[in-house]
């Protein structure tokens, strides 16, 4: 189907990244992605990369899942690459084309932006193929606790995260089959103004509105049946336990934003 | 019961009725038992014998609203260890009384008692009660997507038990051994989405089984399914039942009713018959009234006794071959020598297919409506799994058709590409003399072709039923003349004229499906294609909407449709069988349908028609398709039979006089 989404898509697997904590896991990745927006030079960005291929190799998610899951944001990056290449003025001008200007300034962004990006995106991706929702949600919850206490109920968000994850796919599915039955009724949905193409979209998106208040209400049948209760307690069939390996994960992590920063001392 | 004072029907001796008028505590309710006894059932009365009931309700009513009664004075006790089926059309109470059983509604009057807790006493609900109840009781209803919440089967199956408190070793004892009651042991890390509906909804019934319920409460949990995931689900439920599990099975095939001890009837919110299988299907003529219908073993018998057969009326398969074998003795060899003498046209089935044939019965004359020539189909994101391999047909003007194979064969996107929704990778599908690559046609081409998706209702979205089924014939540029008088037509064949200004969404079930399919007959295409038209109807629903559908027919219309049922296919005048993106077989029923096939056709999942499946057991030498075909069969067997057993000349007259 065109419109499934690879959100969620957990890769089945037992290696060290599978293995590892889901909260010691979510822990890394944060920290490695938000370090990406450290990467200024060549040689920081070619060690976020070799890093990331070798957690990649670590991983064990064949690279073609891997590929497929960041397909849709690397296409949109290169969108952004683009625009760099033609907005940014700065630095000395490469190739001048009528109107178009291509600086030295302006190559460097559509190279350094979009990469060091890919680099979280792939960190962002190998933490959903190696991370059952549940985990996820248990990892969410942990990191939303110490809110609780001022109220906010943690472990209910942390539960519609992990049924929207459970969803997306079921609701993209819906989407396709509205879409099919409402093209084969004449509803111009690719073509046409700007405007035609809004109002052919009612047609989908009231269907779609209908049809998930169905689920939600089916689905809140089937919590109670299985005596769900929001805010009682729950057992964990895998109950949480930092190991050593986690410890070691999260020291590894340290380490590898501490060598980020260095380059950048370097550079 | 008062209410359901026509289930003295049920109830066949006076003092039973008695016993069941008043239930007040235990005591009574055992009385209540005690009257599903006398309906027939031991089982029950065994239990009687010294033992509360599981669930007892006394006196319940429900009402959602003001004005809608779901329930009415309703009456029941049942047993532990009990297998109950409930029966009803569409908006009997059924669903409602599975919610009430599971705990999950309360009801507005009357008094509950779950797993030994009254509940609810006088419409007084006891919410702690409720909740110590819920953990003894497991429900599993239709959409198996709706009720699976995690994306991994196993820490699905593990959600239950989670909530129950248990400790890990516990739920992980639990979640093997129920993974392994209903055979998906080795799906166990797979993610819910990408499993058939058959495997998810027996992952559902796993996670309500990992709570250890008492009582298990299936509300239409095969609707949704294909006939072997049906299968499955009766296979599940035949290994619980053995165990000792109450089970309480909602369901609209009457087939599935005959593996209960009892079955209930619903209609209007009251219980109108409660007794054994055979008891119960003897009251024909008032089923039917309510929408229902009988197995078919039952209707075959009674159709047999019409016709001057000496047979009992069962509804037990085994019982009524054993009266039928005698008196037509079908053997073989004497059966085709006597029927070649008889001088009556014999049916001949070609015999000598084996393994993938592709016969050339039904293909399409002159201007076909429909060609498909070596078409092939992959999903890009799929690993390049292929959904359709080298497929060709034709379908000739005004004929039917039917796609028959199980889950995961290739049949929607078949049918998404004879739709133009999607091009195919090789070869090419031409509708209507349109080639459907040819991207500028394709609007031209969607109004010839009408495509009734899978549950049609989920397409509804207009304010009005008249608004929505005028969306098709308005994108057709038609003039707002013509798309009234298409409107008012479409509706008037589907019979929801007078509802023009009604939301679609406040329609019942089967309207609202009638109503979507309005909106694609009112395009007045020239090929409709149908995805499952009747999954999850009723048998009211489902005999309305096959009236519908001969008359679009009957119009000049070709059908094209997707079924689970070899009975519906067998209707049809081409099948189409499909078994792993590839075709199958391809060919008249009477072909498709030959004895010879029915090894291939179960290894696909399918099977052969009701009719033909007897006809083989009685080792009858044609293959009839309907009912009606075997019956005819059948007395010119005994006739023959007769003639060759002691010449009496008259009983052949007989037999043909009925065969006519």
């Amino acid at each position: 189907m065109a419109l499934k989404l690879s959100i969620g898509q957990y890769w089945p697997g037992t290696s060290l990244l599978h293995r590892l904590d889901p909260r010691a896991k979510v822990a890394c990745a944060i920290l490695m992605m938000v370090s990406v927006f450290f990467i200024r030079s060549l040689a920081q960005l070619g060690f976020a990369w070799a890093c990331a291929l070798a957690l990649v190799l670590v991983s064990r998610v064949p690279l073609r899942k891997v590929l497929s899951s960041i397909k849709p944001i690397v296409f949109m990056l290169t969108l952004l690459s683009v625009c760099n290449l033609l907005l940014v003025k700065t630095g000395d001008v490469l190739v001048q084309f009528g109107p178009l200007v291509i600086t030295t300034g302006s190559a460097w962004a559509a190279l350094l932006y979009p990469l060091r990006l890919v680099v979280a995106v792939i960190v962002a991706a190998l933490l959903l193929l190696t991370t059952t929702p549940t985990e996820l949600t248990d990892a969410f919850d942990a990191g939303l606790a110490p809110l609780a206490r001022f109220g906010l109920p943690a472990h209910e968000l942390a539960m519609v995260f992990s049924l929207m994850l459970r969803f997306i796919p079921t609701i993209a599915d819906e989407t396709q089959a509205i879409l099919d039955a409402q093209t084969s009724r004449g509803g111009a949905l690719a073509e046409g103004s700007p405007l035609r193409r809004v109002k052919a979209v009612v047609p989908v998106v009231v269907a779609l509105l209908a049809s998930s208040t169905r689920h939600a209400n089916n689905l809140s049948r089937a919590l109670d049946a299985r005596c769900y209760v929001g805010g009682a307690a729950r057992s964990h069939w895998h109950p949480l336990h930092m190991e050593r390996r986690d410890w070691v994960a999260l020291a590894m992590t340290a380490a590898y934003v501490g060598c980020l920063l260095a380059l950048s001392l370097v550079g | 019961m008062q209410a359901g004072s026509n289930s003295s029907a049920a109830c066949q001796g006076s003092s039973c009725s008695q016993s069941k008028t008043a239930v007040h505590g235990l005591t009574g309710a055992c009385g209540t038992v005690a009257g599903a006894v006398c309906a027939g059932d031991t089982a029950a009365g065994a239990v009687c014998a010294g033992h509360d009931p599981l669930i007892a309700l006394d006196d319940v009513t429900l009402r959602y609203g003001d004005d809608v009664t779901a329930l009415s004075h309703v009456n029941l006790a049942v047993a532990s260890g009990e297998r109950i089926c409930v029966l009803g059309a569409n908006g009997s109470g059924k669903s409602t009384l599975a919610s009430v059983i599971a705990g999950l509604l309360a009801p507005d009057e009357g008094t509950v008692s779950l797993v030994g807790r009254t509940v609810c006493r006088d419409g007084q609900p006891d919410f702690e009660a409720y909740g110590h109840a819920r953990r003894k009781i497991g429900l599993v209803f239709q959409n198996p997507d709706d009720q699976i919440v995690t994306s991994i089967v196993e820490e699905d199956v593990a959600f239950g038990p989670e909530n129950l408190c248990l400790p890990p070793d516990e739920i992980g004892r639990r979640v093997e051994r129920e993974l392994a009651r209903v055979a998906m042991g080795d799906y166990a890390r797979s993610d819910p989405s990408r499993l058939s509906g058959g495997q998810k909804q027996r992952v559902a019934i796993a996670g309500a089984l990992a709570m250890e319920p008492e009582v298990l409460v299936l509300d239409e949990p095969g609707a949704l399914l294909d006939v072997r995931g049906r299968r499955g689900i009766m296979r599940v439920m035949a290994g619980l039942r053995a165990q000792g599990t109450t089970i309480i099975h909602i369901t609209h095939f009457m087939e599935e009713a005959l593996a209960a001890d009892r079955v209930l009837v619903m209609d209007h919110g009251r219980i109108m018959f409660d007794g054994g299988p055979p008891e119960v299907f003897s009251h024909c003529d008032e089923l039917l009234a309510l929408g229902l219908e009988l197995p078919f073993t039952a209707r075959l018998s009674a159709e047999l006794r019409v016709h001057g057969f000496d047979v009992p009326w069962t509804c037990d398969d085994e019982e009524l071959r054993e009266a039928l074998a005698p008196q037509c003795a079908c053997t073989r060899a004497g059966h085709a020598s006597a029927a070649e003498a008889d001088g009556l046209p014999q049916e001949r089935v070609p015999s000598d297919q084996t393994g993938r044939t592709t016969t050339t019965g039904g293909a399409p004359q002159g201007n076909p409506a429909c060609t498909v020539e070596r078409v092939s189909y992959s999903y890009n994101d799929d690993g390049g799994r292929r959904a359709l391999e080298d497929i060709s047909f034709g379908v000739s003007r005004g004929s039917s058709v039917a796609i028959v194979g199980q889950t995961g064969s290739g049949k929607s996107t078949l049918v998404r590409l004879l739709c133009a929704l999607e091009v195919p990778d090789a070869g090419r599908i031409v509708v209507d003399g349109i080639d459907t690559a040819r991207k500028r046609d394709r609007r031209l081409l969607h109004g010839r072709i009408g495509y009734v998706m899978q549950h049609p209702e989920r397409q509804l979205f207009a304010e009005t039923v008249l608004e929505d089924v005028a969306y098709g014939p308005r994108n057709m540029g038609l003039s707002p003349d013509e798309v009234r008088a298409r409107c008012a037509r479409a509706l008037e064949l589907v019979g929801l004229t007078g509802r023009e200004d009604a939301s679609p969404f406040t329609l019942s079930g089967g309207q609202q499906r009638l109503c979507a399919i309005a909106g694609v007959l009112a395009m007045e295409p020239k090929v409709l294609v149908l995805d499952e038209p009747m999954a999850g109807l009723d048998p009211h629903g489902r005999a309305q909407l096959e009236q519908i559908l001969s008359d679009v027919l009957a119009a000049g219309t070709t059908s094209i449709r997707v079924t689970h049922s070899m009975d519906d296919a067998a209707k049809a005048d081409q099948v189409i069988v499909l078994a792993q993106a590839r075709l199958l077989m391809r060919g008249t029923p009477e072909e498709v349908y030959a004895p010879t096939h029915e090894a291939e056709l179960h290894r696909a999942g399918l099977g052969l028609p009701a009719a033909t499946r007897w006809a083989l057991a009685l080792g009858l030498d044609a293959a009839p398709l309907t009912m009606s075909a075997l019956v005819r069969e059948l007395s010119r067997t005994r006739a023959v039979a007769a003639r060759l057993g002691s010449g009496l000349s008259d009983a052949a007259e007989g037999g043909d006089e009925h065969g006519a």
